[in-house]
């Protein structure tokens, strides 16, 4: 096929594959709900967001490409989140994995994995409709347990990514689902059984 | 496989994580075990709420446009061209003058297409609100709970929303035989408050949600059907309502009309 002038030279100048746009741009909407949730504000959020553009831009060129873009550009929006302050401040008054322990005042464990799964399904089913009861009680997650449940079931990554993202093990990224989703569960009966007895 | 479920394998089976080896193993404990199965159940129920719940920020359209004009900006610099000279400047001349003609044609295929892009729109948020009505559906049965508010009197139910709901509406008197009001749930589609209404039909079970039309949002009167479930809904000037069951068309029809008769028009 022969090209116009024009057209060749474009071809020539015309950058890799998949160019930074092409693969961020469709990234934006999750990107921004992410940071959304860790930051809490729309103002942090947006500061979030277009830094992490701006990092990953830079960076791009060191990017493999074939590699998986979206853990790439999800673990740097959480790098910066790290860095930020309100992410300093979250990350502080929640500390990490062996203080994730759930131990409540006299030293019991409040979340027994196995305890509270197998209390009766179907009450920890109730008003799961409910989604404003729902983010309620995703608001009040520790922040390392709110990343991992926005990005295996909003972003629908595998084990593998998050442990990548979070750089973390996978098993601690099992734990911490494991966790989270119980912690939701309890909320969501304590939640309900408060407007049970509202009603009454 | 003879202990239950630990709750990480429940995990990881409705995150997809299992191996083909231990998938087996699940399913054959799952098929002797129905505790397990309910707590799978309430697992995938509570990813698939949370899935939704999470999604609840969206990009401010400046953002996104700032963040459109930050990443082509910065590939302009990357790519940018010396000054052009001689021939490298005609052709450059000559490119634009083609890329005007280009850009004209692309304008008007744009202006034409439009409207079905806005149709493809239109239709994939009918089909995400098909989807949600369903979920809400099914998690309402599976919660084996009572109703928020347990009446078959209308002058209970619709005032229950007073304050609730930034609309009203009318439920009618007279229902189809075997037909009868259970109650209602406060409950939220996309984010909006809606009124989830109780029905059951012999003995199936109905949920109609009421929900305030938003701009140009509309369902035209429809009946149609997902995941073995027949959805109708009708919209009024300020309401929109779809109704869920696993009852038969005709009888969903039947209650959806009596509904649609007694509102405000």
């Amino acid at each position: 096929m022969t090209l116009l002038p024009w057209r060749r030279k474009l071809h020539e100048d015309a950058p890799a594959a998949s160019s930074f746009e092409d693969l961020a741009l469709p990234l934006l909407p999750a990107l921004y709900n992410l940071a959304f949730w860790l930051a809490r504000n729309a103002h942090d959020a947006e500061d979030l967001v277009q830094e992490t553009f701006l990092k990953a831009l830079r960076g791009f060129s060191g990017f493999e490409e074939g590699t998986n873009f979206k853990a790439w550009i999800f673990r740097i929006l959480r790098n910066t989140y790290l860095t930020s302050r309100s992410g300093l401040a979250a990350m502080r008054t929640v500390a990490l994995e062996d203080e994730l322990r759930e131990q409540g005042e006299s030293g019991q464990v409040l979340y027994p994995e196995g305890a509270i799964e197998r209390q009766t399904p179907e009450l920890n089913l109730i008003r799961l409709g409910d989604r404003a009861a729902l983010q309620g009680a995703m608001e009040k997650l520790p922040p390392p347990l709110l990343e991992v449940v926005l990005l295996c079931d909003v972003e629908e990554m595998k084990y593998k990514e998050i442990a990548t993202i979070l750089e973390i093990p996978i098993g601690t990224v099992m734990s911490r689902i494991a966790r989270a989703r119980a912690f939701l569960r309890s909320e969501l009966q304590a939640n309900s059984m408060l407007s049970r007895d509202f009603r009454a | 496989m003879t202990d239950h479920l630990s709750p990480t394998t429940l995990n990881a089976l409705v995150d997809g994580e299992l191996s083909a080896g231990q998938l087996a193993a699940v399913k054959e404990h799952l098929d002797g075990c129905s505790a397990c199965t309910s707590s799978a159940l309430a697992h995938s129920l509570l990813k698939n709420a949370t899935a939704k719940s999470g999604q609840r920020y969206h990009a401010p359209p400046e953002l996104t446009e700032r963040m459109k004009r930050l990443v082509s900006g910065q590939q302009a610099v990357d790519h940018r061209h010396p000054v052009a000279s001689g021939v490298g400047r005609r052709a450059a001349l000559s490119g634009w003058a083609t890329a005007a003609v280009i850009l004209v044609l692309v304008g008007g295929w744009l202006f034409l297409g439009r409207h079905a892009l806005r149709s493809n729109t239109a239709s994939t948020e009918n089909a995400a609100l098909m989807t949600e009505v369903c979920d809400l559906h099914i998690a309402t049965l599976a919660a084996s709970m009572p109703p928020q508010v347990v009446s078959s009197d209308r002058h209970t139910v619709k005032p229950w929303f007073q304050g609730k709901l930034p609309f009203s509406f009318n439920l009618p008197e007279n229902l189809p035989e075997d037909t009868k009001l259970e109650g209602a749930n406060l409950t939220y589609v996309h984010d909006r408050p809606v009124a989830q209404l109780l029905y059951s039909v012999g003995r199936h079970r109905v949920s109609v949600f009421v929900q305030e039309k938003t701009g140009e949002s509309g369902t035209n009167d429809f009946l149609t059907h997902q995941a073995g479930f027949q959805i109708a809904g009708f919209s009024t000037r300020e309401l929109e309502v779809v109704a869920v069951s696993d009852v038969d068309p005709a009888r969903l029809s039947g209650l959806m009309d009596m509904i649609r008769r007694v509102q405000v028009s």
